[in-house]
């Protein structure tokens, strides 16, 4: 019970505190703001979940999100509409994902190793693609993406309330799901029962990569641009999410709620050292040894429970 | 040289070694022997200074020793030449037999040139086949064996400990070994030798003493014993009733096996299980077994044979063809290929049939948890609920959950691989009840155990590995000096002791 309890009670300990020590925090401005800051890494954090639940890791998200994101707005630059943008974005995430896993699977390479790869090399074709030069005639109606309101809410926040709510379905109620926790727990276990181990592990990865592409696109809304460097570090941040919310790096263990509080608990981290004036430099290390603090924390429980 | 007299050893609750006597003399080849288990490895740990005793005493050139560590056990002279080499594969011949013991130069410098002097010399004495420059990674077995004995007898080792050095070897090779012992046992020095092949032991040999359970049960010149006698002190245990099965009528053929072969692995094999039968397969660890089950499951390649399954042919490749046509693999090692021990025990019941309680690839959570309760209630799995994990449960239940996860997707062919390893007496029992229930419902199930008196009690007959063949078939009621000559002799020393 303590590892679902520990980040609940951090994240509410964190809003209390940033409430009484910072005047601006519970203003409606600073609170949409962190929302929307904290989406697009929520977002990639839910695919992470997953990948994280099969025993898996994806280092490539960053690289995943820019690629996404550039091929997305490159399409609306030469006239595709708006929605057709958005879905390229996201099928760029998909087919990304897919690669990862195959290569994951089928060379039978630590996944560690093969996204650190497809790391550089997505990064790199962004790269190439793009010239090293942002997009930045994108029509205006697409910031609604990643600024608009709906009812009152950042438009944001329902994609993540929908994308939430999507992801806890497949992992809780689906054979897709069940399959992700059994090869997490023992891949052995899952070959010897017959299950289809390659095929499963890749569609987890592809899911992974889907959801990224579509943080891709916000994120190229909230900044109207395609930038090619997007991303950077943010692969860290969705790893740290996902353990911070009680997944396991040995697999076989996680939640959607978990990832959703460890992604607000980071968001709440930036956003008040911004409102406390600590410099971004130390933000960076404050998050290092935040992800070091939930990892041994989740070892120690481990080695309690063997 | 060395008498160790009432050793004692235990591994938490379970005693490894209750009674170890033994006496060896300069210039003897000492045999060991005994069953898998009986406690002859765990003695020879603790002479090599590996382990430390609870009690006993162990006198060395009459003085009473104690090894805390295999470096205490080197200083008086003694070592152990391992069956897995611990060698380092990228270095030569030479650096391997002086490592950690090169000629120091001044500021961490070693002499390589007088590091290979000294290895050419100690082969060239032994007359060994090496070379002080090769690569030890590119050797055979019985090359890097000589290695590890180099590097024994370097050190001036007065007495050498031989863990089944023959048993990855050729027959070539094994001669090889055999010479290079007689010749160490000729400067005076003694060796022990432990072995499972009992056709091996005179042409090496000068006493033996026996182990069964733990204890020394016999020591004896070896040309005062018959291969009969010594199988009989092995295996001649009082043999406590486990479990009677009633006889049951055999049904259809569920289950045939026509030469499988696999290269240094299986050949040959062939054999048929039916409907309500359980088969026991015997032998000794490496006969086969574990690689047999593998093949027929689909999680090894075979090189040739067939595997039918209720009368039509299957094309196994995989496990996932496996449990398609019906066929169980409950493997000896539940914690790693059985069960996912973080998920609860309802996920693993489930987990090789989830397309029973799922539509579209949806769960059917309510479904999913009626049927693992009923399968709880029907095994009698001890455990509070489906959501308990299955890290929780006892040996015993544990396994009850790998079973419960074959009934539910329905096999007719189950493969028990050593099925009560790690279970307490009164689980096997209950694991045993299971394995009837499931034969009388129309299953058909091999049995592979190490242990005799389960594979005694509980099949209907035995079949007996050796060496990757099938060598024999015996009725229930056999003896278990019967199922130790198929597992341990060839054909031409077992017609000669009939």
């Amino acid at each position: 019970m303590m590892q679902r309890l520990l980040p609940f009670l951090s994240l509410t300990i964190l809003f209390v505190a940033l409430a009484i020590a910072s005047p601006y925090f519970l203003t409606n401005t600073n609170l949409s703001s962190v929302v929307r800051q904290t989406a697009v890494i929520n977002i990639m954090a839910l695919g992470m979940t997953m990948i994280i639940i099969a025993g898996g890791i994806d280092l490539s998200v960053g690289a995943i999100l820019a690629m996404g994101g550039l091929l997305g707005t490159m399409a609306m630059e030469k006239g595709a509409p708006i929605p057709a943008g958005i879905a390229i974005g996201i099928f760029v995430g998909l087919a990304c994902g897919f690669v990862n896993g195959f290569l994951t699977t089928k060379l039978g390479i630590a996944p560690f190793i093969v996204t650190l790869g497809t790391l550089g090399i997505i990064r790199g074709l962004t790269l190439i693609i793009s010239n090293g030069l942002p997009v930045h005639r994108i029509p205006q109606p697409f910031s609604f993406l990643g600024g608009g309101t709906v009812l009152g809410v950042p438009f944001v926040l329902w994609i993540l309330v929908a994308c939430a709510a999507l992801t806890h379905f497949t992992l809780e109620h689906t054979r897709l799901g069940r399959y992700a926790f059994a090869i997490g727990s023992n891949a052995d276990a899952a070959v010897y029962a017959g299950i289809p181990v390659a095929f499963h592990t890749t569609a987890v990865y592809a899911i992974g990569g889907m959801l990224t592409g579509l943080a891709g696109m916000i994120e190229a809304s909230r900044l109207m641009t395609g930038q090619p460097t997007a991303g950077q570090g943010y692969e860290l941040q969705a790893i740290a999410a996902v353990v911070i919310g009680g997944g396991s790096l040995h697999g076989g263990e996680g939640s959607v709620v978990g990832t959703l509080i460890g992604a607000f608990i980071m968001g709440l981290l930036s956003n008040g050292s911004d409102l406390l004036g600590v410099s971004p430099y130390l933000q960076q290390a404050i998050i290092g040894a935040v992800i070091i603090l939930a990892v041994t924390l989740d070892e120690i429980r481990k080695r309690r429970v063997a | 040289m060395l008498e160790l007299s009432n050793i004692q050893k235990r591994f938490g609750g379970v005693t490894a070694l209750a009674d170890g006597n033994l006496h060896v003399r300069a210039g003897e080849v000492h045999l060991l022997l005994g069953e898998n288990g009986a406690g002859k490895s765990t003695l020879m740990k603790i002479v090599a200074g590996m382990q430390e005793r609870d009690g006993g005493r162990m006198l060395w050139q009459g003085r009473e020793v104690f090894l805390k560590q295999p470096a205490d056990a080197a200083a008086i002279g003694v070592a152990m030449v391992h069956q897995e080499s611990l060698l380092a594969p990228h270095l030569s011949v030479a650096e391997n037999i002086f490592l950690g013991r090169e000629d120091r130069l001044p500021f961490g410098w070693v002499n390589r040139r007088r590091t290979f002097e000294r290895a050419r010399r100690l082969i060239e004495q032994h007359g060994f086949p090496l070379q002080a420059e090769w690569r030890v990674g590119k050797l055979s077995p019985a090359g890097k064996q000589l290695v590890e004995i180099c590097r024994a007898i370097q050190h001036g080792s007065s007495l050498l400990i031989f863990d089944e050095p023959t048993s990855s070897l050729s027959e070539s090779e094994t001669g090889e070994v055999f010479r290079i012992v007689r010749s160490l046992r000729d400067r005076n020095m003694g060796v022990i030798y432990i072995t499972h092949r009992l056709q091996e032991l005179r042409a090496v040999g000068d006493r033996v003493t026996i182990f069964r359970d733990g204890r020394t049960v016999h020591s004896a010149p070896l040309e005062e014993l018959t291969t009969h006698q010594i199988i009989h002190h092995m295996v001649g245990r009082e043999v406590e009733a486990l479990y009677t099965r009633e006889a049951v009528k055999p049904g259809a053929e569920l289950l045939r096996v026509e030469g499988l072969s696999r290269a240094g692995k299986l050949r040959d094999v062939s054999f048929s299980l039916c409907a309500g039968e359980i088969v026991g397969l015997g032998g000794l660890v490496g006969a086969g077994r574990t690689e047999l089950c593998r093949a027929i499951f689909g999680v090894d390649p075979v090189d040739s044979g067939t595997v039918s399954v209720e009368g039509r042919k299957a094309e196994i490749h995989s496990a996932g063809e496996g449990v398609a046509a019906g066929i169980a693999l409950v493997t000896e090692d539940r914690q790693k290929t059985g069960l996912a021990l973080r998920l609860s025990i309802a996920h693993n019941i489930t987990m090789a049939n989830l397309k029973a309680v799922s539509r579209l690839g949806v769960l059917d959570l309510k479904a999913e948890s009626e049927a693992a309760t009923q399968s709880i209630a029907r095994l009698r799995i001890k455990a509070a609920s489906g959501e308990q994990l299955a890290l929780r449960l006892s040996g015993g239940n544990q396994q009850k959950v790998v079973i419960a996860k074959w009934l539910f997707r329905r096999a007719r062919v189950f493969l028990f691989d050593e099925p009560t390893r790690g279970i307490d007496v009164g689980a096997k029992a209950e694991v045993f009840a299971v394995m009837d229930e499931l034969a009388r419902n129309g299953a058909a199930i091999l049995m592979v155990s190490s242990e005799l008196p389960e594979l005694l009690q509980v099949p209907d007959r035995i079949l007996v590995m050796r060496q990757g063949r099938i060598t024999g078939e015996l009725p229930k009621g056999a003896s278990q000096e019967q199922v130790m000559r198929l597992a341990a002799l060839d054909t031409e020393h077992r017609e000669n002791i009939q």
